[in-house]
């Protein structure tokens, strides 16, 4: 009874509160961010994807949450735009393929490099693994340490492991990231 | 409301105040939460504006306002999506880093929003480069043959664009463009013919078959056919043997439903050059009926095309005479002004004045640039009637002292300077003309050319003395420039009447005391001179200095750079100009035909530079001559070569300009190979550039060095060709198919050296100066009898083109029915000989034949015999 009374509340209190948010997703090229993009806005997950040349902005709407998301290209010539798009966001989203091993220290020095920029204090960053169901693909605490996370102190940082095709873990990641709207900030 | 009063009191335009700083910054409103729509459209629109005023933006400024402009695509609103797109298209180049708008604008071009595609595809053709190209390829494709006709012609329009950088790509959609050709959307049918044309238009044989497919099949848009005429036309003007189906089909447009292709035909074929009488008759008749058409720009635009045509065939025009004076009283000005310059052009010599007074009636009323079309039309009316300048002068004196703009006066200046250099009688009326129109002129050029049309003309007439005072009033009442021009020509008139010379020092002692430098300078340097002997005189106060300001700059830079201060400076290594630096501006004043549109070949300083570029031919010295392009072969045939021969001290240059025309061939390793012809071969190639490379469609320059031969000879013959190996490649992508390649050889027309190409020609002043100076230096004397020309003018122009010699003070010009008639001409031989020519030809009454007497002068024997054995 308490929690239906406490559902029709949600359900006034969004009306009054709705609530917006602003993400940019970014990480190297075919690490899967359109991938994510899609599979959070419609559940639809597609196997082959273009790159993405440039960005695609979308708008989600998940209960009384409006996430505005930057998916940002990241073949080579755009990493270095990434940081115009990550200004003021509520949060940063860094993919990283975690079944591709060659790639992980060039993912972890991209971002390292991101969030040495004095712009971006202080906005908190969650790392996502991706490509869980993948085999021989590495889980959070191995990507923590791969990717040298602990050693980030200044901002509040996370990790997941996910996967877009299994739909892994996208349901504690979406609750991570409406936590982080303005409101709760 | 108060807001609404306050920017009316303004002026209106609420944007004339915009300060660029702020509005940069103002486009920090675009990185913010929630998005204030009309906030942002204000600030994209006066983004805008600043650029569409070319206020330029710093590259870091330009690129801040793009990424934030990028943001904005978090909205829907229509119009600032909209302005978006005409804001990345604005910043495409200003800003780095633009490709990122390109997935946004893919997304957009794609989907479903038929207001946002068209306009989609034209801001990504910007943004995109060549590398991304092939990213889009797929989506361009589609757009090409897209049912909606504006998302189709933006397509076909930003490819078209795109052919500038990625023409190879852009080819490959040429199936989807013919497709798109048979569109029924007009606007579509004409684009994608205009870009099927481009893409093809490298192969004349295709561009052919284009023409005739789309003739007899009925393009249904007037404005494909218009285009389609268009591109005949350019076949039929570029091609002697034209295929005479193209004409044929330009005529059968004469009789088109549509007005605008009827009048493209007509006047596609009165543009024409070689048409008969018979030709043109159609096309003018249709201009007839045109000019009684009840839309003015209707009549405007066929009374303007009989004005063309009228000056080069008068007579086709006649016809329309009776049309033409009902247009007279035309309520539009400009019908009515080209109406009369028509009939000035066209009508008899008896209908002049009648003309004349119509004209001036309402010529206050009409604008500035159809006062330039009457001015034009007396000056080839004068041309045609030289005595009726007695009604002209007055007319062009009342114009000139009327008001107007700097060119409109330009024009009137010319037609007097032309009249009094071209018509004897005029002489006198044109000069006080002028000298009036100097006492009261605001345009220091103007001012400075009549100057120096008085210091030369002037000294020539029965009174100069008259003139100085208007020459010396311009010292003390100008500004700096026209002082400095004044001074020169008093100099000149002292240098050429002897008897003025005292007075003319005591003026020249006065300006000594002038303000300015260059005044005092000019002044001091011609007392000096006039104080000398009459051979120095000449040299250096009428005879001008005829080099090159480019080469005189680079030979001088070369001199103090070497150091070798000892030896003086040698002028005779100057490049030569072929004009005097003074006639810069206007080449050569012709009374008839003023708007001589002729193609012009590429000057001496861009030859210079390019052959300098190449390290094998720097140390041969500066340039000389360069010839014009010479044809070696049809420019139909599958790789086309022309040649340019340039001239150095001791060698001469052959550049072969080659050019691959077949689209599944990559030529490599081209050569060109000379074989001498007779017995006794004298001619070394001592350095050679080939081409590693000829791709399709590109022209690439080999080059042959060739030494003058010791003997002294400076003609050769040779039998000349083309070797090289053959790549096959495939024409989709231009890459090669295999290594394999084989040999080929293709055999060109002759190459010949001749006399003319030691000589620069040279436009000499004071010819007579020249000649008496060189009295008993080389001479060679001979006569001729010509039988291949049959008339003066024509013989006089075949001596100066065999010799390489230009003809001074207008010589080659024979007044109309002269039996004879003598010509000067002059030059410098490599190494810097003066050559002058006499040549004096007279026509034999009874037979037609023409007789030709040729004395050539020159400092040195040998340079004389050379010119000597040329005319044999």
């Amino acid at each position: 009874m308490l929690a239906m009374l406490n559902r029709v509340l949600d359900w006034f209190r969004s009306l009054f509160w709705k609530e917006e948010m602003e993400l940019t997703l970014v990480g190297l090229q075919n690490s899967g961010k359109t991938t994510f993009v899609n599979v959070i806005a419609s559940g639809q997950f597609t196997e082959d994807m273009i790159p993405t040349v440039g960005f695609n902005m979308r708008k989600i709407t998940k209960g009384n949450v409006t996430i505005k998301l930057w998916d940002i290209g990241g073949q080579p010539r755009f990493r270095s735009m990434w940081e115009r798009y990550c200004r003021g966001v509520n949060a940063i989203v860094f993919m990283v393929d975690a079944a591709d091993e060659d790639k992980l220290e060039a993912s972890r020095n991209e971002l390292m490099q991101l969030l040495d920029k004095p712009q971006l204090d202080g906005i908190p960053v969650l790392v996502l693994g991706n490509k869980k169901d993948l085999p021989g693909s590495l889980d959070e605490l191995q990507l923590i340490e791969r990717m040298n996370l602990s050693a980030i102190q200044n901002r509040e940082i996370c990790c997941y492991s996910i996967s877009c095709k299994e739909k892994e873990n996208i349901d504690i990641t979406l609750q991570w990231l409406i936590q982080h709207s303005k409101s709760q900030r | 409301m108060k807001r609404d009063k306050k920017d009316e009191e303004a002026g209106g335009n609420i944007y004339a105040n915009l300060d660029k700083t702020s509005v940069i910054q103002e486009t920090r409103a675009f990185n913010e939460t929630p998005i204030n729509i009309p906030k942002c459209r204000g600030v994209l629109t006066k983004l805008l504006y600043l650029r569409l005023q070319e206020e330029s933006i710093g590259r870091a400024e330009a690129t801040r306002a793009f990424f934030a402009i990028t943001k904005l695509w978090q909205t829907k609103d229509v119009t600032i999506r909209c302005l978006i797109y005409l804001a990345i298209k604005e910043l495409s180049t200003a800003s780095d880093d633009v490709i990122i708008a390109t997935q946004s604008l893919m997304k957009d071009m794609t989907g479903r929003e038929d207001l946002y595609r068209a306009r989609a595809i034209r801001a990504l053709c910007k943004i995109i480069d060549a590398g991304m190209l092939q990213t889009i390829e797929r989506y361009m494709k589609q757009a090409i043959v897209d049912r909606n006709g504006s998302v189709s012609s933006a397509a076909l329009v930003s490819s078209n664009h795109m052919m500038r950088q990625s023409a190879e790509i852009v080819r490959r959609w040429a199936n989807e463009v013919q497709e798109a050709v048979s569109s029924d959307n007009q606007m579509v049918q004409y684009h994608a013919l205009g870009l099927l044309y481009k893409i093809r238009s490298n192969d004349r044989l295709a561009v052919n078959k284009l023409v005739q497919k789309f003739s007899k099949s009925g393009l249904r848009s007037p404005y494909a056919v218009c285009y389609l005429i268009r591109i005949a036309t350019k076949l039929l003007e570029e091609d002697d043997q034209a295929d005479s189906a193209l004409f044929q089909f330009i005529d059968t447009c004469l009789r088109h439903k549509s007005e605008m292709v009827v009048y493209e035909a007509a006047s596609a074929i009165v543009s024409l050059p070689n048409t008969t009488p018979k030709e043109l008759a159609p096309a003018i008749s249709v201009l007839q009926l045109f000019c009684s058409s009840p839309k003015p720009s209707v009549r405007f635009a066929a009374v303007r095309t009989l004005n063309k045509v009228a000056s080069k065939h008068p007579q086709s025009v006649t016809s329309c005479n009776v049309d033409l004076e009902k247009l007279i009283t035309d309520p539009n000005r400009s019908i009515a002004t080209l109406a009369i310059t028509t009939l000035l052009k066209t009508g008899a010599e008896s209908s002049v004045e009648r003309l004349m007074k119509q004209i001036s009636g309402f010529v206050s009323e009409i604008s500035d640039e159809f006062k330039i079309v009457v001015v034009e039309a007396i000056r080839s009316l004068i041309a045609r009637y030289p005595r009726k300048h007695t009604v002209m002068m007055p007319f062009l004196t009342n114009m000139l002292r009327n008001d107007g703009g700097f060119d409109y006066k330009k024009a009137i200046v010319e037609t007097v300077i032309a009249i009094v250099e071209e018509n004897p009688d005029a002489r006198v009326a044109g000069l006080a003309q002028l000298c009036e129109f100097i006492e009261d002129c605001e345009h220091p050029s103007l001012a400075t050319r009549v100057l120096h049309l008085l210091g030369r003309e002037a000294p020539k007439t029965p009174n100069p003395q008259s003139y100085i005072r208007f020459v010396y009033n311009r010292v003390i009442l100008e500004c700096t420039q026209v002082r400095a021009a004044a001074v020169t020509a008093l100099a000149k008139f002292g240098a050429q009447v002897a008897e003025l010379r005292p007075s003319i020092e005591v003026l020249l002692r006065r300006c000594l005391l002038d303000s300015d430098d260059e005044v005092r300078d000019r002044a001091t340097f011609y007392l000096y001179m006039l104080q000398q002997s009459s051979q120095i005189i000449n040299n250096f106060i009428l005879d001008q200095l005829q080099v090159s300001p480019i080469g005189l700059e680079k030979s001088l830079g070369a001199y103090v750079e070497e150091k070798k201060f000892d030896k003086p400076f040698d002028m005779r290594v100057v490049p030569i100009a072929a004009q005097p630096i003074t006639h810069t501006e206007k080449p050569k004043p012709k009374l008839a035909d003023p708007e001589d549109l002729k193609p012009k070949a590429p000057k001496k300083p861009e030859h210079s530079e390019r052959l300098g570029a190449l390290p094998q031919l720097a140390q041969l010295g500066p340039l000389f001559h360069s010839s014009s392009n010479i044809p070696l072969n049809d420019s139909v045939s599958e790789y086309t070569v022309q040649m340019i021969k340039h001239t150095f001290t001791n060698h001469i240059v052959l550049q072969f300009d080659c050019r691959n025309t077949v689209e599944d061939q990559r030529l490599v390793e081209v050569a060109v190979v000379l074989e001498e012809q007779g017995d006794e071969p004298e001619w070394q190639i001592t350095d050679r550039i080939d081409i590693d490379a000829l791709p399709y469609g590109e022209t690439r320059s080999a080059y042959l060095v060739l030494e003058y031969p010791d003997s002294g000879a400076v003609v050769g013959q040779f039998e000349c060709s083309l070797k090289f190996k053959v790549k096959d490649v495939d024409p989709k992508t231009g890459e090669p198919e295999s290594d394999d390649t084989y040999d080929d050889q293709y055999v060109l027309e002759e190459v010949d050296i001749g006399v003319s190409d030691s000589v620069q020609p040279l436009v000499r002043q004071h010819f007579n100066a020249g000649w008496e100076k060189l009295e008993g230096a080389a001479e060679i004397d001979q006569t001729f009898a010509l039988s291949s020309v049959s008339t003066l003018e024509e013989a006089i122009k075949k001596v100066s083109e065999l010799l390489g010699v230009a003809a001074c003070e207008r010589s080659d010009l024979v007044p109309e029915g002269k039996s004879n008639h003598q010509a000067l001409l002059a030059g410098v031989f490599r190494g810097g000989h003066e050559v002058l020519v006499k040549a004096k030809a007279a026509i034999d009454p009874t037979d037609g034949t023409i007789n030709m007497n040729i004395v050539i002068r020159s400092d040195d024997d040998g340079v004389a015999d050379v010119l000597g054995s040329a005319l044999n």
